[in-house]
């Protein structure tokens, strides 16, 4: 008769390894598996490159930023906000232009909190999407520094990446100087109330007063690229020239950053507010014969050194 | 922030490899949708319908379906959708002609 020893007893020996099994084996694997396969881990802090969200609103507007939402509040928190503007009559090529929240007329501080109820959808924007890429350039632009520890690491371009932006601006500015200058063209064409002297001497100033707007634009150009003044008048000579040499070739739109968007916005105002005061000129008549022509557009419309218009 | 990281979807069995997705404000996406545990629901490779003038003003506008992810920012593969905006889901149909085109486009 043998006694029972629970030690080699099969059964229990299967059970205990079973258990072994089941706490060290089977557990960790499910709890990875359960895990990994749903952890985002391109949405994870301090991995990859900078995760730029885009927060698409159901009224159509779309705000990209660094997305802060936890899930337990009513709200999502949004960063470092960029957003479209309408451009469509806009000489970029493109129907919008991308704006840096915070110089609205109520300068709001840097935080946008969305009511989630408002949100249609959120995406991850590429980095080198063209939204991706000017934001970047702002960022060089503004002279933005990457922080030594950041959750969410900002992107911002190299001096190269800064090459495209610049050409855009400058191509921006030219093709608004064109369709200007194409548009007082056409107005001389008309059969003008005033003599033909005093016509071409209105004519004359006022392409002169788009050369000048121009010239101002280029000059915006080097100071938000920090040109030293020198190299910036250097800059502005050689490219105006570049610019009327050349002929010039509408590229494909490039989504520009919002400090060069503004320049090219208001390089554009100013253009149409020299082509306004030239066809006032042209086609009101005079009231008496001996006044002297008045060429030069009102004071209030003559055109700024620095266009540095606010969105 | 975390609603990002965590990607916890409610295992469905049956369901069609499609789905539309209908929207509050009338816009419709067609893609792979997933319950995600939280406030958002998931798309994945999405598509819309888009509509386009041509030049003869008087004809119908032209409606084609579009990938996203050519729009200016590029956008990944994965759309999260806060679930209050969602108005309904539906599956597509293996004939759905949305269904076949994203497929092949797909593959």
């Amino acid at each position: 008769m043998s006694a029972y020893t629970a030690e080699i007893d099969p059964v229990r020996r299967a059970g205990r390894i079973l258990r072994w099994g089941a706490r060290w084996v089977a557990v960790p694997v499910l709890a990875g598996v359960l895990v990994s396969g749903n952890i985002d881990l391109r949405s994870l802090p301090l991995i990859g490159s900078e995760r730029e969200t885009a927060v698409l609103l159901l009224d159509g507007q779309a705000y990209f930023g660094h997305l802060d939402d936890s899930g337990e509040t009513g709200t999502l928190l949004l960063r470092d906000v960029y957003y479209f503007q309408d451009a469509k009559s806009g000489p970029t090529g493109l129907p919008v232009g991308l704006v840096l929240r915070g110089q609205e007329a109520h300068e709001p501080a840097d935080g946008m909190r969305i009511n989630r109820d408002k949100v249609l959808a959120i995406e991850r924007v590429r980095p080198e999407s063209a939204v991706g890429q000017a934001i970047a350039a702002e960022r060089a632009l503004r002279g933005t520094s990457v922080p030594f520890v950041s959750l969410n690491r900002p992107a911002i371009a190299t001096r190269d990446a800064l090459a495209p932006q610049r050409s855009a601006t400058e191509q921006g500015i030219q093709r608004g100087f064109l369709t200007a200058a194409a548009q007082l063209a056409k107005l001389n064409e008309l059969v003008l109330p005033i003599s033909k002297s005093e016509a071409q001497a209105i004519m004359d100033k006022a392409s002169g007063d788009l050369r000048t707007v121009r010239q101002s634009a280029l000059g915006a150009i080097a100071q938000t690229m920090r040109m030293s003044a020198s190299d910036a008048e250097a800059y502005v000579r050689t490219t105006e020239a570049q610019l009327d040499r050349s002929a010039f070739v509408a590229d494909a739109g490039v989504l520009l950053a919002p400090d060069l968007n503004v320049i090219v916005t208001r390089a554009t105002q100013l253009y149409a507010q020299v082509g306004d005061g030239a066809a006032k000129q042209l086609t009101q008549p005079k009231a008496a014969p001996s006044t002297p022509p008045s060429p030069s557009p009102a004071a209030s419309s003559r055109p700024s050194a620095t266009p540095t218009a606010r969105p | 922030m975390g609603t990002q990281w965590w990607d916890f979807t409610v295992p469905t069995l049956g369901r069609a490899d499609y789905q539309a997705v209908f929207l509050a404000n009338g816009q419709t996406y067609f893609g792979r949708y997933y319950d995600r545990i939280g406030a958002y629901a998931k798309i994945e490779d999405v598509y819309y319908l888009q509509q386009s003038q041509g030049s003869d003003t008087d004809a119908a506008p032209e409606t084609k379906l579009v990938r996203r992810g050519r729009e200016l920012h590029s956008p990944t593969a994965r759309m999260l959708v806060p679930k209050s905006s969602i108005l309904f889901i539906e599956d597509l149909t293996d004939a759905s002609p949305i269904a076949q085109f994203m497929k092949q486009d797909r593959s």
